[in-house]
């Protein structure tokens, strides 16, 4: 598993400058992106190239409900969803949860968390499994 | 430097100050409507506070939602899940204090188990002579729901920042805890 290659983030609805979006992408799961109040958030992943994609890993904390959508154009808009997935809440440790894809192609990959089990959740690392 | 953002639910019963109290805030005390108008919707109003002594600052979204028994179904719809709470009442109108409880729940419903920064607010402190509801009894009340006790007088512009501003440092420091805890997790 490699920490999404040549992925970055065009997106982010939320921006602590202590803990920005670039923080899910660095490969370092101490750092995170924090949301800063209310719901929905999200952020939005841009590849490289249209990439086929098996699963995705997200590590991250006091996430309830995560939607994921992709899109394969090469402007973020456009969107269909992909999978819907209620997480299960942890306590004083991250929550790491493995998202089947089933192989999508998208050029992009958008995450929105639509309810929190707090009024702010935070988002270490998203890794990408081709 | 941080922004937050906060969805801030004004609750109460119809004719007790909520929209007023909104607007006075809103306009920085320069805006007072004589003119009563029932709200029957929810009226959105959005503020900066800039919290002091930092580069922080709290965006409110103000949700005035009509107080009338009637329409309150229909508005709850929109209240989504609120991350602050006003509850107002009228210092002249004891019934308007003893239904505090009644939205205390209603709101409570709408929190998915969160808890909520909250302020009580005795309003139109300018009516002295006609004052049912005391000050010991309303902050006693407060307290004993977690909320903070104010007295305004949206009329008088008289103390109407305190509240608001209560709030957003609440809120604030809600995310400066929390982001702490969350910087102290150990991975897995």
């Amino acid at each position: 598993m490699i920490d999404s290659p040549g992925a970055q983030i065009v997106l982010a609805s939320s921006s602590d400058e202590n803990h920005p979006p670039g923080n899910i992408t660095d490969g370092n799961i101490k750092t995170f992106w924090m949301t800063t109040g209310m719901f929905p958030q999200e952020f939005i992943f841009r590849f490289a190239e249209t990439t086929n994609i098996s699963a995705v890993t997200v590590d991250s904390y006091n996430v309830k409900h995560l939607k994921i959508e992709k899109n394969t154009s090469p402007s973020a808009a456009q969107f269909e969803p992909v999978v819907e997935k209620e997480l299960e809440r942890t306590e004083g440790h991250l929550q790491s949860n493995i998202i089947s894809l089933n192989g999508s192609s998208a050029t992009h990959l958008r995450f929105i968390i639509t309810e929190g089990y707090d009024h702010f959740i935070a988002v270490h690392r998203v890794s990408v499994k081709n | 430097m941080v922004k937050l953002r906060a969805r801030c639910l004004f609750v109460g019963d119809a004719a007790v100050g909520k929209s007023s109290l909104c607007h006075t805030f809103y306009s920085d005390g320069s805006l007072f409507q004589k003119n009563y108008s029932l709200t029957t919707g929810v009226e959105l109003l959005m503020k900066c506070i800039n919290i002091p002594e930092t580069n922080d600052s709290v965006e409110l979204y103000i949700l005035d939602s009509a107080g009338k028994e009637t329409l309150v179904e229909s508005c709850e719809k929109m209240w989504g899940q609120p991350s602050l709470l006003c509850l107002v009442f009228d210092l002249t109108n004891e019934k308007s204090f003893a239904n505090c409880s009644y939205w205390m729940e209603r709101v409570h419903g709408h929190c998915k188990g969160l808890q909520i920064p909250g302020v009580l607010l005795g309003n139109k402190s300018d009516l002295s002579a006609r004052r049912e509801v005391q000050s010991s009894v309303a902050k006693e009340w407060a307290q004993s729901h977690g909320l903070e006790y104010h007295e305004t007088s949206a009329k008088e512009r008289d103390n109407c920042d305190a509240p608001l501003l209560s709030l957003a440092q609440a809120f604030h420091s809600l995310y400066q805890e929390r982001r702490e805890a969350i910087q102290n997790l150990s991975p897995d």
